[in-house]
């Protein structure tokens, strides 16, 4: 089936964030530098390798029973008093959050970081249902308040720099014109954010991990967000992805070793909190949401991507991310892992992800639970391909490569062709219009004679 | 119904039983004799302040000297009675409290993470609302790893964390900020 869309939303996005050399700089030089933390992290525990297949298999196994578990979790999240939803997908999950909150006449909620809620675009959807809706991790209130998504999963405006959040800031909160210092900054939003949590009538979380045999999850946050909104607010919403939930207890020492080392290079994150029960007086909702994930699992080729445990990882090592910003994945989760995740949602309209990507590799090895990043990117582009979604421009080309690599005359003739031609129009080999390959690189001198002609005259001597 | 469809897609969908590892966890890289020291340093690492108690009077004292006593205290340690602050039933006041003082059931070595349970903490929300935490740790109640911490703790209390030092962030240009929304400094007393 043959099917026209635009597959160039990456490049050109990739394009606009490039025009500021700077910030590329650093915002390259910055994640690198977070990769180099989680390096460091890892090889102080001798284990580390060994640790992340530990979880790989946990993960596999938790996959493997992945309808047993939930109902496990379920029985016993609804024993401790917990409310289970199940939403087939984002419609259905912002529908039962909102009823919930009209159910407690509810208006105001803060949020503490849930991409899952992104990837559901459930911020919109509560505001045109006239709710004040807050994100409170400071990243995602500083993108919110600039109307745009996260670009990092967990660090979510990490591509600004403090002058944009000053200006932000003096816009939104009052403070000092041209101020820069993230302390005082950091006050700033202290104070307004702690307005909000006073106020919220419901906090909604995210969910780390949750654990089938005690009913109960797990939240991990450095800024203790989740905790102040969940502990304040009458009502308890956490989302998670079907694909969160682990057996035991005891298995959430193996992932919570991972996760922090592996995302910023600290030991552990500041808090990881363990909700099993609402508190005296207050109320427990839990969401488990599919939203594709199990037509991913039914995927052989694609069910290793739901191990993500969504520490970020992948995105700090990917030479691709780190030029071109996680906003050019125009998706919820940018970068390596959310180019997998993104076209099982909507294959026509991600269908440019899985070719934002050198397929070196880099990410595979630093996943901590394992997944086969790159392969599973270069079996998308195979799928897309097959499925008539590639961009035409490359789409020509890759045939045209066809046609030339399986007729040795025809290719040695081109090799001629294209030498001489170098050699009498060079500027047409460098032109940006008629050649792309020439946009960012200036095209070498042909060579004077191919390989195989001196090849063979070596033979000859 | 949602719920079946999602089960039903996934008993369709999954792969065949993959096994659980036998041996779930790693021994300690951290000898016995090194808890403590091990234990201290990643406080500090943590932004916290680490400090070597011998008594509860000793605590006193030395929190005594460091905060000021007057403003808003509650204290959750058996023996160390300095509350001059009594929570309603509306949480919000508790914006005001400037310290909080609580016993640490365990405490892990490699991250310096502390475990509070309901039980120690009376109100959840205590740790995160408050500008200060005091954390009170007996060394005996110190474990190398994540691993050996969950053969020590219980999971079916309504509420537990683990708390690593005080909040903080680094979402502004990557420097790092001590105290985003939870307690601004945390000070961990080791008791013998």
């Amino acid at each position: 089936m043959e099917t026209t869309v635009r597959t160039t939303h990456h490049a050109e996005a990739a394009a606009a964030f490039l025009r500021d050399e700077e910030n590329v700089d650093w915002h390259n030089e910055t994640l690198w530098f977070v990769r180099s933390k989680r390096d460091k992290a890892a090889t102080l525990l001798p284990e580390w390798e060994d640790l992340r297949e530990q979880a790989s298999r946990i993960k596999n196994h938790a996959l493997s029973r992945l309808d047993d578990y939930l109902v496990e979790l379920e029985k016993n999240a609804q024993q401790n008093g917990i409310t289970v939803h199940w939403a087939s997908d984002a419609e259905e999950h912002n529908r039962i959050v909102l009823d919930i909150m009209r159910q407690h006449n509810a208006t105001q909620v803060v949020k503490s970081k849930s991409m899952l809620t992104e990837e559901c675009h459930l911020n919109p959807y509560l505001i045109k249902h006239g709710i004040d809706v807050v994100d409170t991790d400071l990243g995602e209130r500083i993108v919110q308040l600039r109307n745009e998504p996260p670009s990092h999963i967990v660090l979510p405006a990490i591509h600004l720099k403090k002058k944009h959040i000053g200006d932000l800031f003096h816009q939104h909160l009052g403070t000092d014109a041209g101020a820069t210092d993230p302390q005082y900054l950091t006050e700033a939003a202290r104070i307004h954010l702690r307005q909000k949590f006073l106020l919220a009538d419901v906090a909604i979380t995210g969910v780390n991990f949750a654990v089938a045999e005690t009913g109960g999850f797990v939240v991990c946050t450095n800024e203790g967000n989740a905790d102040l909104g969940a502990h304040l607010a009458k009502v308890h919403i956490a989302s998670m992805g079907i694909e969160k939930v682990i057996p035991k207890g005891e298995h959430l020492g193996v992932f919570l070793r991972l996760l922090a080392r592996s995302a910023t290079g600290q030991t552990t994150t500041t808090y990881s909190s363990h909700f099993r029960r609402p508190a005296p007086g207050q109320t427990m909702h839990l969401i488990l949401v599919d939203n594709g994930r199990t037509r991913q699992l039914a995927s052989p080729d694609f069910r290793n991507s739901l191990k993500c445990i969504r520490c970020g990882a992948c995105m700090n090592t990917c030479p691709v991310y780190r030029r071109s910003g996680g906003h050019s994945y125009h998706t919820a989760i940018a970068g390596p892992i959310g180019s997998i995740l993104a076209p099982n949602i909507d294959m026509k309209q991600y269908a440019d992800l899985p070719f934002a990507s050198t397929l070196c590799g880099s990410c595979t090895n630093v996943c901590p639970v394992k997944i086969d990043i790159h392969q599973q990117l270069y079996k998308w582009r195979q799928v897309l391909g097959e499925a008539g979604a590639v961009e035409p421009a490359k789409k020509v080309g890759m045939t045209g490569m066809d046609v030339l690599f399986s007729r040795p005359s025809l290719y040695r003739f081109a090799g001629r062709a294209g030498r001489r031609l170098m050699k009498l129009f060079p500027s047409l080999a460098n032109n940006g219009k008629l050649n792309p390959w020439a946009i960012h690189r200036d095209m070498p001198k042909p060579p004077a004679q191919s390989f195989r002609d001196w090849y063979a005259e070596q033979e000859k001597k | 119904m949602s719920r079946e469809r999602i089960l039903s897609a996934i008993r369709q969908g999954k792969p065949d039983l993959q096994p659980l590892p036998d041996v779930i966890g790693f021994p300690s890289n951290i000898a016995d004799a090194d808890l403590a020291d091990t234990f201290l340093t990643m406080v500090k690492t943590n932004g916290g302040i680490g400090v070597r108690a011998n008594s509860l009077d000793d605590v006193r004292a030395q929190i005594a000297s460091e905060y000021d006593l007057t403003l808003p205290t509650l204290s959750h340690v058996d023996g160390l009675d300095l509350n001059n602050f009594t929570p309603t039933e509306n949480l919000r006041l508790l914006d005001d409290l400037n310290l909080v003082v609580l016993e640490g059931s365990v405490a892990v070595a490699e991250n310096a993470a502390i475990w509070f349970n309901e039980a120690t903490l009376g109100i959840r929300a205590l740790p995160f609302i408050t500008l200060n935490v005091v954390a009170v740790v007996s060394a005996r109640n110190l474990v190398g790893t994540m691993h050996e911490v969950y053969k020590r703790i219980d999971l079916n209390t309504g509420f537990g964390t683990f708390i690593a030092g005080p909040s903080k962030t680094a979402d502004i240009e990557q420097s790092l900020v001590i105290g985003a929304h939870g307690s601004k400094t945390m000070t961990v007393f080791l008791m013998p």
